[in-house]
């Protein structure tokens, strides 16, 4: 069922993309699709997140002067690396997971510029106001969208009580007459 | 189907990942191969399938706009009425004086038996579309080559020259900017057919500013000079309007002077353009038979 619900938001993740930028302009530094594609990933699903990564990008690249498959690398490349952290480290509360999607943000901004320089093409956009604005978006967009997807879609997260901060471990206190007393 | 355990997942992921990584890398060059044109099949698929969506996002989004945009222009219609009546009347006066000029226009065009300039047909067209990406900025029309939308037609606006189409599906089209870097084109500094001032306009890397090259050094350009397309490329007409140069900047002895031109269309918030259906004459058979011509 959370793979359903992944798929959908990817989707309209995507239709946003595709649409937003002509109504606000301002809205072209969210970068919707990553931000799911990181949901997907700090979900531990690592295959679906490469796949989406790459379906994603595409869709994304089809619709954009750029080349065609530059969106799909440097995505499958952040969803790889997310995984990747994911198996490592402990990221499932909202704190731990804004330097996540801040960091994918600026990574995937870097390998997407550094592609298109790397097969002689160059963006019309400045490097550093574009990459500055769009870890801005993407960082506090995704932070929002996170709180709303938890909310929604993760069936684990009790209702009324979301995790902000990660579950401390409770130590269990242990009787120390009853330890005297075992044989 | 027997689920796969957490260290199989482990141990796919690097291939899986290695694997599309090729593929996409693989689309990428392929895409880089060709800058003139941007038509692949994902491309017209993808166009196709977004236009049910952009079209009626764009279509609410205007109305909204619209509707807000209208209460506010209601506050300043009074005024605005009063100084248009005073702008109608002297516009009367310019219109009689007008048709006896353009009788008298007609009258020595025939003395001179100048041929009428040819009127290229044009095809208006919304933007219904954007970039999805930060770093380009491309558009979509909603007209596609159902409506005779062909490769490499101009895009402009009553302004001037807009860019190109470079990706044609049947219901819409992506326009590229002429700002883009890749996009070279001919053009001259003031009235076409007079000045000596030709040279090649691209996008200068910044957002709106054209940069123009290889002007001779021995003309001199003045700020504030009328830049047109000079029909040498191959792709748009003569005569299309550019813009105004903004300033002249001393360069290298193999480029004398680089130009910036404001462009007098503006790019970043169109709605409506023109297709316009001008398909360049074909290539002179001695050009197709060079060494370094195209083969297809």
């Amino acid at each position: 069922m959370e793979q359903v619900k992944i798929t959908a938001a990817l989707i309209v993740a995507v239709l946003l993309q595709w649409t937003l930028r002509n109504v606000a302009e301002p809205l072209t530094f969210i970068d919707f699709p990553l931000i799911i594609v990181v949901y997907a990933a700090l979900r531990g699903s690592s295959i679906r997140a490469l796949f989406y990564a790459t379906f994603a990008g595409i869709a994304v690249d089809a619709l954009s002067g750029g080349l065609l498959g530059a969106n799909g690398f440097s995505k499958t490349l952040i969803a790889f690396i997310v995984s990747e952290i994911v198996r490592r480290v402990y990221v499932d509360n909202l704190l731990l997971r804004i330097p996540v999607i801040a960091g994918a943000c600026l990574l995937n901004d870097l390998v997407y510029y550094g592609m298109h320089r790397l097969l002689g093409q160059s963006p019309t956009g400045q490097f550093v106001p574009t990459v500055a604005y769009t870890l801005i978006g993407t960082t506090i967009a995704g932070t929002i969208i996170y709180l709303i997807l938890d909310r929604f879609f993760a069936e684990n997260i009790r209702k009324g009580k979301r995790e902000v901060f990660a579950p401390r471990r409770q130590t269990r206190r242990r009787n120390p007459i009853r330890l005297g007393s075992r044989r | 189907m027997a689920e796969r355990s957490q260290k199989e997942v482990w141990k796919i992921t690097p291939w899986l990942m290695l694997l599309l990584l090729l593929c996409n890398f693989a689309l990428m060059a392929f895409d880089a191969r060709q800058t003139n044109t941007q038509q692949r099949v994902i491309r017209v698929w993808a166009q196709t399938a977004a236009d049910f969506v952009q079209s009626p996002v764009t279509f609410v989004g205007s109305a909204i706009t619209n509707y807000f945009s209208s209460i506010s222009s209601m506050r300043t219609a009074q005024s605005e009425n009063d100084v248009l009546k005073q702008r109608v009347q002297e516009l009367e006066i310019e219109v009689q004086t007008n048709k006896g000029l353009t009788v008298e226009n007609e009258r020595l065009k025939s003395l001179l038996e100048l041929k009428a300039n040819t009127n290229y047909k044009f095809l208006s067209a919304q933007v219904i579309g954007r970039d999805t990406s930060a770093w380009f900025d491309t558009s979509i029309i909603d007209r596609g080559s159902l409506d005779g939308v062909k490769l490499n037609m101009p895009i402009v606006t009553n302004g001037g020259l807009v860019g190109r189409v470079t990706a044609v599906s049947p219901l819409t089209a992506q326009v590229a900017l002429i700002t883009k870097d890749k996009a070279g084109l001919g053009a001259v500094v003031g009235t076409l057919e007079v000045s000596n001032a030709n040279g090649v306009v691209s996008g200068s890397g910044q957002k709106e500013i054209l940069e123009m090259g290889y002007v001779p050094g021995s003309i001199e350009v003045k700020i504030g000079e009328s830049v047109y397309t000079n029909g040498q490329d191959g792709i748009y007409p003569a005569g299309l309007k550019l813009g105004e140069v903004i300033e002249v900047r001393a360069d290298s002895a193999t480029q004398p002077q680089r130009i910036f031109i404001q462009p007098s269309a503006k790019l970043s918030a169109m709605q409506e353009v023109a297709v316009l259906l001008y398909e360049p004459p074909p290539r002179p058979e001695f050009e197709k038979t060079l060494p370094n011509a195209k083969k297809k």
